[in-house]
């Protein structure tokens, strides 16, 4: 006897007729749900599925969804278990793929059987495993789920109480997932088993589970007749169990099987670090995202591919600090909202409903929701299916800002920048002050070239404590005989953070009269200490025409350092190092700082969130320019940052790379009740101590000016 | 008749304090001094004007009893059309520029308001005031103009001293209706302390440590009649309600005086009350950034002056 | 209904100060512009009465170089309908002036209320609205915290006296009043809108020449060192100098 199955034995003709009527049935019903997912997201901005480079799209997001590279980061098991469950039922798919193919045109159109033997043999093999493979991943998931219970699995919201919104579905709908596909692999084991009971060819030991099973099954006395009969009603069990999960995909969350890898394949790669650009001229209610149809057909459909993980919901520092804003809470709004006002439960008609000409701000989306957001990019960083939280919060922020709704404080920050060109309102002449405490002059590079431009920014500039590292800077450079000039009055606030908090116009006014005068200079390159300068300089200036070699001050000491055009001398401390947002996930420049800090001999220990994984201080997107939203006695970031610090045990200095991080840092050492167990150094600071230029840099200078 | 007319101000039946700074600043410039009031019974308020310096007093009764600038103006306007003052002076208040600025208007006369010092040369009135938000001062001259109506800075000029010598005169006038006129008084509720309407604040921050501190700078903030303001640290700590916050976080404040003790002078903090009048630091730390802002510092214990200052309160 | 609101462009001097070669004001180079704090406040309140009513226009007029339409811009940027600008250069110390300027263009509005903010930061007169409702011949109430007003017939406002103390005003219209920071948020006028308003044609009128009320003969730096100046000695002298200084300053 040849190694092979009858896939409709012991049905009967008629059974087998209405097997494939219900396929048609499922087929139609999942059709139907596919096709109007399509149409909600054609309702989205931009022409639906034009994509660049979609061959690139593919092989990427297949090499990303096949590795599992962003659903096993920081996931630890339940990154195993989830390949386990992908692999199990990816392979288990492609086996019935592979029946049909048999069963419904090789054999019967071509008369091509290779459904037996050998093939057979490491087909039941392979199907077996990955099927019990299936189950133990499903079993780890749901011990995870409800032994361990991770925070990231919780749906309690920080913006919301318990009483103010009902998860129960969200609830109910994962544990039926998952009890679901387990269904299926169970079932199926169970169909595999009884026949084997029936028929028992040795042949299918191959089929190791199932023959096990089945044997028990036998030694339990159900073989021959009893066991055909238990057959056919599994067959038809597991028959109708997967036909209704088919049909089920587009309206539970197994729909991410569709979404998620979708929206690794045509999502924008620099997502957050570029921002869409705002058309010219538009009307009012173009300008960002106000109603759930302004969202651009790739948001919308991004918003789908959300599985509620939590990646983003334990990454988020507005979150972790009690601000009312959850990256995850906020995607799933704009998901029931996109929901109930064009998808296919406005279709059916089944409430919440929203209306699709409503506005989404206010309700569900609190403005003070969009406030919270720092701009850090840890979620869009860590979101395992390349959801862009960040530009759809900078799209939102947009339109609040273009109906003139915003925070008090923001709104003086944003004219006082519009009037003079800084954040601190300060008079632009004041803006290169800071230098006149050198002994030695700065280049006006507007009026003789030199080899570097030193774009300064404004914390920098005008703040009084970033005016020391800045000053160390300059004397640094000074001694590595480094080119270099300054814009003096001429330099306005590069417009980062302006952007970043909905501004749009404001930075585009900024940029391209930074644009102008930088160009009327003659350099190689430019450096700034401010990573938010440094972002907006190197990445977003070059759409208006702005492109240059852009360095982070990181970059340019390990230069010199390199080149042995500064001698450093070794310095005896233990230090940790904090990566700025918009130099470490925005640029990549992660090491540059710490080869510096190596360079200078001190003992670099890190903090147990470093590079990509590194929490925000706070500062970001505008936030240093706006009141307080924390929940009251919730820690701020930057405190919890320095406790992250402190616990490390032994740190000398918390070094940082960036004037905001000077501002919000120091004043967390003081907050945070860790005053005196650690001091903050300005990494310049560090360098210029090494130098030893001056023995103790920091209290040198006069008082005065230092105040 | 040369000389100056000062036209005194009252609320509720009380003459205000600034009538007689008027009349000390009137003293300054040359001819006699007249001064007018302008009420419906004014002769209740004619005796409090019995000043040094004060040559003569004239009562001018009018219909409502409250302060409506219609009425002022031709009230104002029908003295100067009689007595031919020189100099006409009024309080930079409320109700000074509430018909002040219309009468020069209308009689095309010398005019400048929140003037804080005068003097004369040639026989010509010059003024001095502030600009560009009180950072620069002018001195203005009024060429080609006879007649002058100025609006003087209150607390500019010490309170003319009582008793003093003047002749009591009344004038009538025809006022006739008002077409802004006075309904009520409102007196704001004080739920919350507005630190914003304060003129003096004491303000306190990190350095007084401990929150049972507190309980003594409120209390001498009481006794040197100061509002207690503090900065953000307190504010966060959950000592203080965020309505009594100065900074870029909290309130902007312009207060006379600031009296900062303990506050280093974080930039956001700075940025709330920079525009103070007149800002005082005490912080034991010499490098504070306060130093950089304030007007006047001193590197001391704030409980040290504190104690002392007790003393003088 | 037409609001018709008197706004100007103002220059806020930063901790440094130049003075032009004659003495007579600061060096422009040391000036940043802006539109009027109290200015801002007044079109708000133009435009939520507009807001409130249904209906109405909202016109903004300033006098000033061509500059000055920065304000206007602003305003517009905001949501008012119309701008004009008298052509004018008046200094910073004749507010009596600068009414004349305005009063023309004004009049031909035929507005049933002017609202102009009480103060501009600049010069701090607190006359010109004043000034301009005599010369337009309106009834005026000075430094309004609150509006109440139908669209028609007199207007029930709050004044903010001395001392936090609230007066009730009756106030026949059309009116000008002048508007005390306060009285609402105003809203942010973003930079898309401002470029917007760029485009909006704002209409120019020559100003009505008049005779001079004030004449700036010298400015000069106030009689004051620059920084903290140090108050020597242990705590008593400090508390003793602090104390001297509350009374001096607060009178």
């Amino acid at each position: 006897m040849s190694a092979t199955r009858d896939t409709f034995a012991n049905l009967a003709t008629w059974e087998i007729v209405l097997w494939y009527c219900l396929i048609v049935v499922s087929t139609a019903i999942f059709a139907w749900g596919v096709l109007r997912l399509v149409l909600k997201y054609r309702r989205g901005r931009g022409s639906f599925g034009r994509v660049d480079r979609p061959l690139t799209r593919l092989a990427k997001a297949t090499r990303i969804v096949l590795t599992h590279a962003w659903i096993k980061r920081r996931a630890g098991l339940a990154g195993v278990a989830h390949a386990l469950v992908f692999y199990g039922f990816l392979v288990l798919f492609i086996g019935t793929v592979i029946l049909g193919f048999q069963d419904d045109f090789a054999n019967p159109v071509l008369s091509f059987d290779f459904f037996r033997d050998d093939f057979y043999l490491v087909y039941s093999l392979f199907l077996d495993v990955f099927g019990f493979a299936l189950l133990v991943g499903l079993v780890l998931l749901a011990l995870r789920r409800g032994v361990q219970r991770p925070a990231r699995l919780s749906y309690r919201r920080p913006d919301r109480t318990d009483e103010e919104v009902d998860r129960r579905a969200y609830v109910v709908g994962d544990w039926v997932f998952l009890g679901a596909l387990f269904f299926l692999g169970a079932t199926g084991f169970l169909l595999e088993a009884f026949r084997i009971a029936q028929t028992n060819p040795s042949f299918e030991a191959w089929s190791p589970f199932g023959w096990l099973i089945g044997h028990g099954l036998r030694d339990a006395g159900l073989r021959g007749h009893a066991a055909q009969r238990a057959h056919l009603a599994q067959w038809w069990v597991h028959g109708v169990a997967a036909l209704a999960f088919v049909s089920s995909i587009p309206f539970t969350k197994a729909l991410h099987m569709l979404t998620s890898p979708a929206n690794v394949a045509v999502r924008d790669e620099r997502a957050g670090k570029r921002l869409p650009e705002l058309g010219a001229g538009i009307d009012p209610d173009q300008v960002g995202y106000g109603r759930i149809t302004d969202l651009s057909w790739q948001h919308l459909l991004s918003l789908d591919a959300c599985t509620k993980c939590g990646k983003c919901h334990v990454a988020c520092p507005a979150t972790a600090s009690g601000y009312p804003l959850s990256p995850r809470d906020l995607v799933l709004d704009l998901r029931e909202v996109a929901e109930g006002a064009v998808g296919i439960r406005a279709e059916l008609g089944i409430p919440p409903l929203y209306d699709e000409a409503g506005s989404v701000l206010g309700d569900p989306i609190r403005p003070e929701t969009l406030w919270s957001c720092m701009q850090c990019m840890a979620c869009v960083e860590i979101c395992p299916v390349g959801i862009e939280h960040v530009p759809i919060i900078v799209e939102l922020r947009r339109r609040l800002v273009d109906r003139g709704e915003l925070d008090p404080l923001l709104q003086s920050t944003f004219e006082a920048i519009h009037t003079s060109g800084n954040s601190f309102g300060e008079p632009r002449r004041k803006r290169a002050r800071w230098a006149k405490e050198l002994d030695f002059e700065l280049k006006d590079i507007r009026k003789e070239p030199a080899e570097l431009l030193w774009f300064v920014g404004d914390y920098a500039s005008f703040d009084p404590r970033n005016q020391r590292a800045t000053r160390a800077l300059a004397r640094i450079l000074n001694q590595a005989g480094a080119d270099v000039g300054i814009l003096f009055d001429a330099e306005k606030t590069g417009g980062c953070d302006v952007r970043r908090a909905g501004e749009e116009e404001l930075w585009r006014s900024l940029a391209e009269e930074n644009i102008a005068t930088i160009s009327g200079c003659s350099f190689d390159r430019i450096v700034t200490s401010d990573p938010h300068t440094f972002h907006t300089l190197r990445n977003e200036y070059p759409a208006l025409g702005g492109e240059w070699t852009v360095l982070h001050h990181s970059q340019l000491l390990l230069e010199l350092l390199e080149l042995g055009r500064l001698e450093a001398r070794p310095l005896e401390a233990t230090v940790t190092y904090h990566d700025p947002c918009t130099l470490g996930r925005y640029n990549g420049v992660y090491e540059a700082p710490r080869q510096v800090l190596r360079a200078l001999g001190l003992e670099l220990v890190e903090m147990p969130r470093n590079r990509d994984n590194s929490f925000c201080c706070g500062a970001g997107g505008g936030r240093i320019w706006m009141k307080e939203l924390r929940r009251e006695g919730a820690r701020r970031p930057s405190e919890q940052r320095i406790d992250e610090a402190v616990a490390l045990g032994g740190i000398d200095h918390f070094v940082v790379a960036c004037p905001k991080d000077v501002t919000m840092y120091e004043d967390a050492i003081k907050t945070s009740g860790h005053q005196g167990a650690l001091d903050l150094r300005e990494l310049s600071e560090l360098v210029l101590e090494s130098l030893e230029l001056t023995p103790h840099p920091a209290t040198v200078s006069t008082a005065k000016e230092e105040a | 008749m040369s000389g100056t007319l000062v036209v005194a101000e009252h609320l509720r039946g009380a003459l205000r304090d600034v009538t007689r700074e008027l009349v000390t600043a009137a003293r300054e410039l040359p001819g006699p001094v007249t001064v007018a009031v302008i009420a419906r019974d004014p002769a209740a308020l004619a005796p409090a004007l019995d000043l040094a310096g004060v040559d003569e007093v004239v009562r001018v009764a009018v219909e409502p009893e409250e302060f409506e600038a219609d009425v002022y103006q031709r009230a104002l306007e029908a003295l100067i059309e009689v007595r031919g003052p020189d100099a006409i002076l009024l309080g930079f208040t409320v109700n000074g520029m509430g018909y002040g600025p219309a009468v020069a208007a209308k009689l095309g006369l010398g005019f400048a308001s929140d003037v804080f010092a005068l003097a004369t040369e040639n026989g010509a009135v010059v003024a001095t005031r502030a600009f560009y938000g009180g950072k620069v001062h002018a001195e203005l001259e009024f060429p080609g103009k006879e007649r002058v109506l100025l609006l003087l800075r209150p607390t500019a000029w010490a309170p003319a001293e009582r008793e003093g010598s003047p002749t009591f005169s009344d004038l009538e006038v025809e006022a006739g209706p008002s077409r802004a006129r006075h309904r009520d008084f409102v007196e704001v509720t004080q739920g919350d302390v507005d630190i914003t309407a304060a003129d003096f604040l004491l303000a306190v921050g990190r350095g007084i440590g401990e929150r049972e501190n507190l309980e003594e700078l409120e209390r001498l903030a009481e006794r040197m009649g100061a509002t207690l303001a503090v900065s953000r640290p307190l504010v966060d700590a959950g000592w203080m309600p965020n309505a009594r916050q100065v900074g870029q976080s909290g309130k902007t404040v312009k207060p006379k005086l600031y009296l900062a003790l303990g506050i280093s002078g974080a930039v956001q903090h700075l940025a709330g009350m920079k525009g103070a009048g007149t800002i005082v630091a005490v912080n034991t730390d010499p490098e504070a950034a306060i130093f950089g802002t304030a007007h006047f510092g001193a590197v001391a214990d704030l409980f040290e002056v504190a104690e002392e200052l007790e003393k003088l309160f | 209904m037409r609001i018709v609101v008197c706004v100007k462009q103002v220059a806020v001097l930063g901790d440094e100060v130049e003075f032009t070669d004659n003495e007579r004001d600061v060096d422009p180079d040391y000036l940043e512009s802006a539109l009027n704090e109290w200015d801002a406040f007044a079109a708000e309140e133009a435009l939520q009465i507009r807001e409130r009513l249904g209906d109405g226009e909202v016109v903004v007029v300033t006098s000033g170089p061509e500059g000055a339409e920065q304000a206007l811009r602003r305003c517009l940027a905001m949501g008012a309908d119309r701008a004009i600008r008298v052509d004018s250069d008046a200094g910073p110390g004749d507010p009596i002036s600068l009414a004349r300027s305005l009063a023309g263009a004004v009049e031909g509005e035929a507005a049933d209320l002017v609202l102009c903010g009480v103060q501009s930061s600049d010069a701090v007169q607190a006359a010109t609205g004043t000034a301009l409702a005599e010369l337009l011949g309106l009834p005026r109430v000075a430094v309004v915290r609150k509006i109440d007003w139908a669209g028609t017939g007199p207007a029930t406002v709050h004044r903010e006296l001395e001392g936090g103390l609230v007066e009730v005003v009756e106030v026949d219209t059309p009116a000008l009043l002048t508007i005390q920071t306060g009285i609402n948020a105003p809203r942010y006028a973003n930079l898309r809108a401002i470029k917007q308003a760029e485009q909006r044609e704002i209409q120019v009128v020559p100003a009505e020449g008049g005779e001079t009320s004030a004449k700036i003969r010298r400015m000069f730096g106030p009689p004051r060192g620059e920084g903290a100046e140090l108050i020597e000695g242990g705590p008593a002298e400090v508390a003793r100098r602090i104390a001297e200084l509350v009374r001096e300053r607060l009178q």
